[in-house]
């Protein structure tokens, strides 16, 4: 697992309160019952984690899928500016 | 009838645009916009305070009050009454709503204090950001000692105001008062708690449409002057319409998904507060934010209202012109409302594409419809599962 991704499914566990083992990649948001203002929290938390900005109804990301999510947050960091570290694990 | 808004800086001029389907969204001018992503909004422009509130009096009014203020005194101007004799002003409510209250001041002065790390904080910033001040202002101006306050809830809460105004009416307490909405919401945070709920349009406002991509915050404020029927009659005042009844639920469910069943009840209630049967209305003002929860739920509560009659109401949402205006929206709406039954002239739906299979009712696209309606509804719903619904027939 990447750390991206060990960092996306753990926000998603926490906000949703929800145990990190049912979540794969393959999961949506709406398989694992997360409601709309859940979804923008752990959007929120991914983005503050990560320093970057989730794009809103962008048909080039699926923000709906952990799959989507994940690459979503890759391609962000790959795209950041150098010297723009992370947030410390917390 | 006063209003001041996107569209113009008094009732007629808003309604003006309302009945030419114009709208007042586009790039935001009142505040910076580097830290924004969605830029747009349906702002008051033009609007210079100082010509309108004495310098002396002006520090003590924030954004949200000068609003109200201006709109409370279109509004008393029309309607003839002078509140300072026979004891009127005693005999007087102010209930004025508003969501949020004297925004700009808190950013002013947070960003004072925690940006520019300066550690004096305006002395009047209490004054200016309390929620119930635009209703004390209106109230010095014109001298309403009687039961005077704001109500405070979200989106609904102009709605709310009103109906409460109309109830005090009806119940004897007062014989007139003073009552609207008011906001003044367009601030660089509101606008970032907006963004980061993903539930703001970074194009523009488009209700009940398949291509809508979420709300557009509006800003000002619509204040009205209710007086019981037989006295407006005895004095001969031009009455602009009846305010019949109102609606008032709860979902108590879900702080942002509205539920279909209570929506419907706060516009059953209306109906049966104010004697109409559901075929009586022809036009209702939606709430219509725009947003994916709302314009489906809200089509799907309007059918389980009103039944079969549904197919045959006009429904529009004039947010996608003066945007949401958060605690203002149903004063302002109530101008539409006001401007259908007295004119006969039902605004639209601006910015309308393609219909939404999932909103199927007449939403009158674009184009304002020449149509004479002897009763409409104005909805407002709030987060946190908060209904209004208020009934309005034509006067005479």
């Amino acid at each position: 697992m990447s750390q991206v991704q060990d960092a996306v499914f753990g926000i998603i566990a926490k906000e949703a309160n929800i145990d990190v083992s049912k979540i794969t990649l393959d999961s949506t948001l709406k398989d694992l019952e997360i409601a709309s203002l859940d979804a923008v929290q752990i959007i929120f938390e991914i983005e503050d984690h990560f320093k970057i900005t989730m794009p809103d109804r962008d048909p080039n990301f699926d923000t709906e899928s952990v799959r989507g999510l994940v690459e979503a947050v890759e391609k962000l960091v790959a795209e950041k500016p150098a010297g723009d570290a992370p947030a410390a694990q917390g | 009838m006063g209003a001041i808004t996107a569209l113009g800086h008094t009732a007629a001029a808003t309604w003006a645009a309302l009945s030419e389907g114009r709208s007042g969204i586009g790039p935001i001018e009142t505040i910076p916009t580097e830290q924004l992503n969605v830029k747009i909004a349906a702002e008051v422009h033009g609007f210079d305070p100082a010509a309108h509130i004495d310098n002396k009096k002006l520090p003590l009014l924030d954004r949200v009050s000068q609003f109200a203020l201006i709109a409370a005194r279109e509004a008393v101007a029309q309607s003839g009454l002078d509140f300072r004799v026979d004891g009127r002003g005693e005999r007087s409510a102010c209930i004025i709503g508003s969501g949020i209250g004297g925004e700009g001041t808190h950013n002013e002065q947070s960003k004072r204090f925690y940006g520019d790390k300066n550690p004096r904080v305006h002395p009047l910033t209490i004054l200016r950001v309390m929620a119930n001040a635009p209703a004390c202002h209106i109230g010095i101006e014109y001298g309403l000692t009687g039961p005077t306050f704001a109500v405070v809830s979200a989106c609904a809460s102009a709605n709310h105001a009103m109906s409460q105004a109309a109830d005090m009416i009806r119940s004897g307490k007062v014989d007139f008062a003073v009552t609207g909405g008011t906001e003044a919401c367009v601030t660089v945070t509101t606008m970032k708690a907006w963004e980061a709920m993903r539930v703001t349009a970074d194009d523009t406002c488009r209700p009940f449409c398949k291509q809508r991509r979420g709300m557009v915050l509006g800003e000002g404020a619509g204040i009205f002057v209710f007086e019981a029927w037989e006295h407006a009659k005895a004095r001969g005042a031009t009455i602009l319409a009846e305010f019949a009844g109102s609606g008032m639920t709860a979902d108590a469910a879900d702080m942002v998904f509205p539920s279909e069943v209570t929506v419907a009840r706060a516009m059953q209630n209306a109906l049966a507060d104010a004697g109409l049967n559901p075929e009586d209305v022809g036009y209702i003002n939606a709430h219509g934010t725009a947003t994916p929860a709302n314009d489906p739920t809200e089509s799907k509560a309007i059918r389980r209202a009103f039944g079969a009659h549904a197919d045959a109401l006009a429904v529009s949402s004039t947010k996608s012109m003066h945007g949401h205006a958060l605690g203002a929206a149903g004063a302002i709406e109530l101008v539409a409302a006001i401007g259908a039954l007295r004119h006969g002239i039902l605004p639209p739906t601006a910015n309308f594409i393609d219909p939404d299979p999932a909103c199927d009712l007449d939403y009158v696209p674009n184009v304002a419809r020449e149509k004479a309606v002897n009763a409409v509804l104005s909805n407002s719903f709030a987060f946190g599962g908060l209904n209004s619904v208020v009934a309005l027939k034509k006067a005479g």
